[in-house]
């Protein structure tokens, strides 16, 4: 577009639809324009040098026993034996993949939930869409420290105030509730990013649908289940996927809100592996993260897989 | 960054002076050492010394063969493992090293000597902790100094009868419980280094069932722990350090389970709080009675130095009375010299008879490799209760991590 409309406003005596030679180049139709290589070799190199080459160097020290400074040397699979011997780094696979479920599924009940309403001709829609996408814009890391501040202080107060004893201690400091807060942050980090591809599916369906169900005498609770739903699969099946994907990455918000703790209770795969930095353990949380790559590997192909299935790209 | 290029271009430098590079671990007292550095200078004109305060350099440089020539480091696993290595030169022909506290160097030497009898570092400051207790409220409720367990629970008692939480507890950040209650009880009641130099003996072979075990070696420790937990605040769970030292400041506890470091921050709080220090007593005969110190700066040459003349008369110099002393004094730490005065500071002098007669250790916490998360079974502990899981968690995990790092 932007390309033939400056040709036209610099060279209008050019033949109209051949551009390239208006900028001065001759070259045959077959051959592709090397702007595009120049497009994708740099990053692609980049990318090998800063991504995949470090990803490489960590698998190969993953079978050493490196500390991340001084003398190591090869010892084979251990790293990865010892990793399966490890109930600390199993709690943190199975604290993180309950996360990563509850969150998606939540997220998205509470996105679709919101999408409804702004999609809705409801009064002053513009400036409530804006007040639902800020969290969206907000660092991860400032929201949680604030909620930190909010469930060790504010809460307790209020629920001692009002006689709600179970909450009168921070939910933080509980083990078995600590992981719930956490759920509740990222879900109000992460619904405005899901309700804006829930608005996208929404407005791309035909007005024309749901006038003919009113016309058959459907509710609106059954017009969402048949008609709604069904018409905007193919965005609940990305929110589903880049969801997962991302919340089984999480980090930030644990790290503002609980570090992990109280005791191990939330400790994350992402986290686990970043203490072999400073740890002194750096082979064996990378044998970790091999593992842990493999793993998200093989979700993803199962996602993909299930995507084609249902005719939708990403 | 600037003052090494200052001094490449000063003309100086081309007359054959020597430059060193001092390497500090405390960003804080920056301005001090500038003091002793341009003191120095000023009495050694053919050397110069350069202050680097970021202690993270220090591996990038061991890496590029390029380290600094004098360094100070805290003194605990991590640059044992530097010792261990052989990074660091010799000190014990050095006369200063005679004006040592025999004692205080061996807090340095139990972690290891390089060839078994090197001395790679000498001790610059000592920082004790015990309990700071709020002198007004002590005064307020005519309570003295507990020097047995039992007169320290019926203080508490006492304070919990009156209406004022008699321990500030900060169970957020674990590193508090872990210096704090975890450290003071275990250090009060076994003989910490010896049981980690035998465990680290037996390396992987440990089991929950042998002497050496955490199961058999730590379980008097974890009632005295419970007992301090159940005098803290209500709500302290979800309190952390910066909470602390802001309500303690206010007043709103009796005593709070910390070190010197947190006095400056108390201070800043509230100017007028009156502040004291003892330490905790964890048996019923006052002579057991032990203050958890570490070596918070020693001193160390680096064996590869081409300035090794020169680094050791800057060495000496930081040893002498004037230096080490004033800084000691100035940072509520205690300083190695055999002859070092008394400390004066009311904060701290609670602390002086048991340095003094040397009745103290080094915090357990700090013996453990950092890729065994203490801090946090730590905290679990106090939440849970379940001594008997704590200890076999910790048995569990020293054996994997020594399975793993002794191949």
């Amino acid at each position: 577009m932007t390309t033939t409309s400056r040709v036209a406003q610099t060279a209008p005596p050019a033949e109209p639809n051949s551009p390239a030679s208006a900028a001065g180049t001759v070259r045959s139709r077959s051959r592709i324009d090397p702007t595009y290589y120049w497009m994708v070799v740099p990053v692609l190199a980049l990318f090998a040098f800063f991504i995949t080459l470090p990803a490489l160097v960590g698998v190969f020290f993953s079978l050493t026993n490196y500390a991340g400074y001084g003398d190591w040397k090869f010892i084979g699979l251990m790293n990865y034996v010892n990793i399966f011997k490890d109930p600390a780094v199993l709690q943190s696979y199975i604290f993180t993949f309950v996360f990563a479920l509850t969150t998606t599924v939540v997220v998205n009940i509470v996105a679709l939930a919101i999408a409804l309403g702004l999609n809705a001709k409801i009064k002053w829609r513009t400036g409530i869409r804006t007040v639902f996408f800020i969290p969206m814009v907000l660092s991860a890391l400032i929201v949680s420290f604030v909620f930190n501040y909010l469930f060790s202080n504010t809460l307790p107060v209020l629920a001692e105030r009002f006689g709600v004893t179970p909450l009168a201690t921070s939910i933080l400091a509980n083990e078995n509730l600590a992981w719930l807060a956490i759920v509740l942050v990222t879900v109000w980090q992460a619904a405005p990013g899901a309700t804006i591809i829930y608005l996208a599916g929404l407005q791309s369906v035909p007005s024309e649908v749901y006038e003919a169900a009113d016309l058959d005498g459907a509710g609106s609770f059954r017009q969402f289940l048949s008609l709604t739903l069904p018409l905007i699969m193919g965005y609940l099946v990305i929110n589903v996927i880049l969801g997962f994907k991302g919340f089984l990455g999480t980090y930030e918000i644990i790290v503002g809100l609980t570090g992990g703790g109280p005791g191990m209770a939330t400790q994350s795969v992402a986290m686990r592996i970043f203490s072999g930095f400073t740890g002194g353990d750096y082979s064996y949380q990378m044998a970790n993260a091999v593992i842990y790559f493999l793993i998200t590997l093989l979700i993803s192909v199962i996602q993909l897989r299930l995507i084609q299935r249902r005719g939708v790209s990403l | 960054m600037v003052p090494l290029s200052a001094c490449g271009a000063s003309p100086a430098a081309q007359t054959g002076t020597t430059t060193l590079r001092f390497m500090q671990n405390k960003p804080e007292v920056v301005d001090y050492f500038n003091q002793v550095i341009k003191d120095f200078e000023a009495l050694n004109p053919d050397i110069r010394v350069v202050q680097d305060f970021n202690e993270g350099n220090f591996v990038p440089g061991l890496v590029r063969n390029d380290p600094p020539d004098v360094v100070t480091r805290g003194f605990a696993q991590a640059t044992a493992d530097f010792v261990k290595k052989g990074i660091f030169a010799d000190l014990s022909d050095m006369p200063v090293a005679k004006t040592i506290d025999p004692k205080m160097q061996e807090l340095v030497n139990s972690w290891g000597q390089y060839n078994g009898t090197e001395t790679s570092a000498l001790p610059f400051s000592l920082a004790a902790a015990g309990v700071i207790y709020n002198r007004d409220i002590f005064e307020a409720q005519g309570v003295s100094v507990p020097t047995t367990w039992d007169g320290f629970v019926a203080a508490c008692e006492k304070f919990k009868a009156a209406g004022i939480a008699p321990i500030y507890g900060t169970y957020k950040d674990p590193w508090t419980l872990a210096q704090g209650m975890f450290d003071y009880a275990s250090g009060g009641a076994l003989d910490v280094g010896e049981f980690f130099t035998k465990l680290y003996a037996k390396g992987a072979r440990i089991t929950s069932d042998a002497p050496e075990s955490f199961a058999n070696s730590f379980g008097p420790a974890l009632p005295r722990m419970l007992q301090l937990a159940s005098f803290s605040q209500n709500g302290a769970a979800s309190k952390n350090y910066a909470d602390g030292n802001a309500a303690f400041a206010k007043g709103q506890a009796a005593m709070y389970l910390q070190g010197p470091w947190a006095l400056s921050q108390l201070v800043a709080a509230n100017k007028n709080i009156r502040l004291g220090s003892f330490p905790l007593p964890v048996t019923n005969n006052p002579e057991d009675t032990k203050a958890r110190v570490n070596v918070d700066m020693a001193l160390s040459i680096t064996r590869n130095t081409p300035n090794m003349a020169a680094a050791q008369r800057f060495v000496n110099y930081l040893l002498e009375p004037s230096v080490v002393n004033t800084y000691n004094e100035k940072n509520a730490a205690f300083s190695p010299l055999k002859d070092a005065p008394a400390v004066s500071n009311p904060q701290i002098s609670g602390l002086n008879a048991a340095v003094q007669e040397a009745r103290y250790f080094q915090g357990a916490v700090t013996y453990f490799p950092p890729s065994v998360p203490v801090n946090n079974y730590i905290q679990s502990f106090v939440y849970s209760k379940n001594g008997e899981q704590f200890l076999a968690a910790l048995d569990d995990e020293w054996r994997r991590v020594a399975e793993r790092t002794a191949v």
